[in-house]
């Protein structure tokens, strides 16, 4: 049986002045399944995202999401950016975050209607917020603000999510109930694209993990490609200090 | 005052005050967008970038409203295009290259104006640029005004959703197929409508207060843009009004008595604004004080439960605080039921539940400080005595699964078990006010006891009086008295 693909990457190379973050590579994704993105600082994950988002110039390749270009299909995929990158202060309500999935689903003068806050209030009713509804996101715990942004994306009805670092600031439980939301939605044939960095927790969470470091060294099942000489290939002499910091903390 | 409303209704003043109060919903309603995207520095600087534009309108057209408006709208964009072309294809600073742009802009503004005054003979007078001149308004400049500010409001409103997203998210805008360039630069015409129009009340130097004092001010207010962006066009609208007037009755720019008003407003938002405002944020840390003194009170009482009461000097000793502070708090708690002061000091039923609370989550974050987070047994006290007051019932379930529900802390002492208690249980519900005894109860037993004293589901009940060991309600007009254990395993629903 061949499974259908969700996204392909052919030959992409990416460079930022003159320095090459993205070198030659070549991807499959399969649809329904939960993919971790693994490789040190600087291994390009973002990039990758980016390319594969159409948000930035790529030096070569050919990229295809859903058999298109990524232009036509744009409501179909959903992008979850780092925490980091948002401004919490920002006097917006959870209401209005889940919204904004809507927007491509919208024509140019479209108002938001009734059936679009359905919606929003069924995608917050599955990550367990609904009663966050209006709460001004600054004033919610990390693990709330993820799951307002994955609600986002659940309320755009995307194909393809593209996770970056989720779990950064989120306690273990909410980790662990975000994994799970995770896993059903590839139940239902959505394909999701996690950016992790917890080398611990790669087997439990995911189906298949692409390890990268500016090229691409593996792409698989967990098993298969999650092995200790990928591991090695990708992080190099970085492993060892990893390996270090990890017994520190006593996990 | 009499002469105040002669002038005020002279054509000329009520003309000043009509463009001046448009300028002010405009500049509020775009300042909102302007000071979230941290983009205060342009608007400043597209107000300056506008002079050129009237220059090489009046060399083409002489004295026309539509043509300075059009070059100085011109000049606007202009300078956004340059600043940005700046910032992405050299390699200077993002608030430098503003800098270098409208800094000269505005002087080629200056030299140019000043030399068709001396040269060509213009009657172009500076001043009135620079700080606004409520004499300077003719009926056309009223009329384009209107005209932009109806497109101004217009267009925000229609196109809310993308100034929204693109504010707020870029990324995430372009990663749905919205063009975020696009966006920008529909803002920056909408800016520079907005300055233009404010350039004969407001005058270029200070059109950016009214862009960014009146939005800031809406955002100590609301948490939520759209709100945000009504209030912030309210204040811009009351600050340009007063502001006109007064400029009038004193005879002085316009420009400055706007800003100064404005910022009036700003200023009684940081004080007072009810969230983020300073006074209500140092009442509710003061309140928060006095809980955790109360708190401490019973925590203390709690140590000689059963084995003796306590006096005031020795609370007052332990805590450290003024003999008055430490009778108001006892006077409180004793309202509140949590303490009985008879000879001596003691606890309630109702004030052990609480203490046991207390020393509960006490205990439980000092074994997760050992269990989880490794810390020694002599480093734990100090860091559980401060969280205890904060520790959320749903945190403390979290802790307790997570570390297995254990009996005790790592000193041995025991952990006390979470209390069974309903949702809102009559022991807890504020003195004085009605209730009513709900219909689901946590247990038979309850239901039971409740069917004894014929106390009926539906049926209201005000609790009067918590003491040591009993509760004393008000049921259907009659005084009752019920356990206090058992008051606090009724539950009761509004």
């Amino acid at each position: 049986m061949v499974t259908p693909t969700a996204i392909s990457v052919k030959g992409l190379s990416v460079s930022y002045e003159r320095k090459r973050v993205l070198t030659n590579i070549h991807i499959e994704v399969e649809k329904g399944k939960v993919y971790g993105v693994i490789g040190p600082n600087g291994a390009g994950k973002s990039t990758l995202f980016k390319s594969i988002l159409g948000m930035i110039d790529i030096n070569t390749g050919y990229i295809e999401v859903l058999g298109k270009n990524v232009e036509e299909i744009r409501k179909k995929i959903a992008y979850v950016p780092q925490r980091d990158e948002v401004d919490w202060d920002f006097p917006a309500t959870v209401e209005d975050i889940v919204l904004m999935g809507r927007y491509p689903h919208k024509k140019i003068l479209e108002r938001i209607n009734k059936e679009d806050r359905r919606l929003a209030a069924e995608a917050l009713a599955d990550l367990g917020i609904e009663e966050l509804v209006n709460r001004q996101i600054g004033q919610l715990s990390g693990g709330q603000q993820q799951r307002v942004f994955i609600a986002r994306a659940l309320c755009q009805q995307a194909e393809i999510f593209f996770l970056d670092e989720p779990f950064v600031g989120v306690d273990m439980l909410t980790e662990e109930k975000i994994i799970t939301i995770l896993h059903k939605l590839a139940d239902k044939d959505k394909t999701l694209l996690v950016v992790h960095h917890d080398l611990s927790t790669v087997e439990d969470y995911f189906d298949k993990v692409i390890l990268l470091n500016q090229r691409l060294i593996a792409s698989g099942d967990t098993k298969e490609t999650f092995t200790q000489i990928n591991i090695s290939k990708a992080y190099g002499g970085q492993l060892t200090i990893l390996n270090q910091t990890e017994g520190f903390t006593g996990n | 005052m009499q002469e105040l409303f002669n002038t005020l209704s002279e054509p000329f003043a009520i003309r000043a005050i009509m463009a001046c109060s448009m300028v002010g919903v405009m500049c509020g309603i775009i300042g909102c967008f302007i000071v979230l995207r941290n983009m205060s520095l342009i608007g400043d600087a597209l107000s300056h970038a506008i002079l050129p534009g009237i220059f090489v309108s009046f060399i083409f057209l002489g004295y026309s409203t539509i043509g300075f408006f059009v070059g100085s709208v011109l000049a606007g964009i202009l300078s956004a295009f340059m600043i940005t072309w700046i910032q992405h294809n050299v390699k200077t600073k993002n608030d430098a290259s503003i800098g270098i742009v409208f800094t000269v802009m505005f002087s080629l503004g200056v030299i140019g104006i000043s030399w068709l005054n001396s040269e060509k003979g213009a009657h172009l007078d500076l001043g009135d640029f620079l700080f606004g001149n409520a004499l300077g308004v003719s009926n056309e400049d009223l009329v384009l005004t209107a005209v932009v500010m109806l497109y101004t409001m217009a267009s925000v409103a229609l196109f809310y959703r993308y100034l929204f997203i693109t504010t707020f998210q870029p990324t995430i805008a372009a990663t749905m197929g919205i063009s975020v360039k696009m966006v920008h630069y529909f803002l920056m015409l909408l800016l520079s409508f907005a300055v233009v129009a404010a350039l004969r009340t407001v005058g270029v130097i200070l059109v950016v207060a009214m862009l960014i004092t009146p939005s800031s001010t809406a955002l100590l207010l609301s948490n939520k843009l759209k709100v945000v962006i009504v209030i912030s066009a309210c204040i811009g609208l009351v600050s340009a009004i007063l502001g006109m007037i007064l400029s009038i009755f004193w005879n002085t720019p316009p420009g400055p008595m706007m800003v100064v008003v404005s910022t009036f407003f700003y200023a009684l938002a940081v004080l007072f604004a009810f969230e983020k405002g300073l006074f209500p944020r140092a009442i509710r840390r003061y309140n928060q004080s006095k809980k955790i003194e109360r708190e401490d009170i019973i925590k203390y009482a709690f140590k000689f439960f059963e084995k003796k009461k306590l006096t005031i000097s020795e609370i007052q000793q332990y805590l450290g605080l003024k003999e008055n502070r430490i009778k108001s708090h006892l006077d409180y708690l004793k309202k509140n039921g949590l303490l009985s002061i008879g000879s001596g000091i003691g606890l309630t039923y109702k004030g052990k539940q609480k203490a046991e609370g207390l020393v509960r989550a006490h205990r439980l974050w000092e074994s997760y400080q050992v269990d989880s987070m490794g810390l020694l047994e002599g480093q734990i006290h100090e860091e559980a005595e401060i969280l205890e007051h904060h520790l959320s019932e749903e945190i403390l379930d979290q802790l307790d699964k997570k570390l297995g529900f254990p009996s005790q802390d790592p000193h041995g002492s025991p952990i006390p078990p979470k209390l069974i208690a309903p949702k809102r249980p009559l022991l807890n519900i504020k003195l004085g006010t009605k209730a009513f005894i709900a219909k689901e109860q946590i247990s038979d037993q309850v239901e039971s006891e409740l069917w004894e004293l014929g106390l009926l589901p539906d049926s209201s009940i005000t609790l009067v009086k918590v003491e040591k060991d009993v509760v004393k309600v008000k049921y259907q007009g009659r005084p009752l008295v019920i356990r206090a254990q058992l008051a606090g395993l009724i539950n009761t629903k509004r």
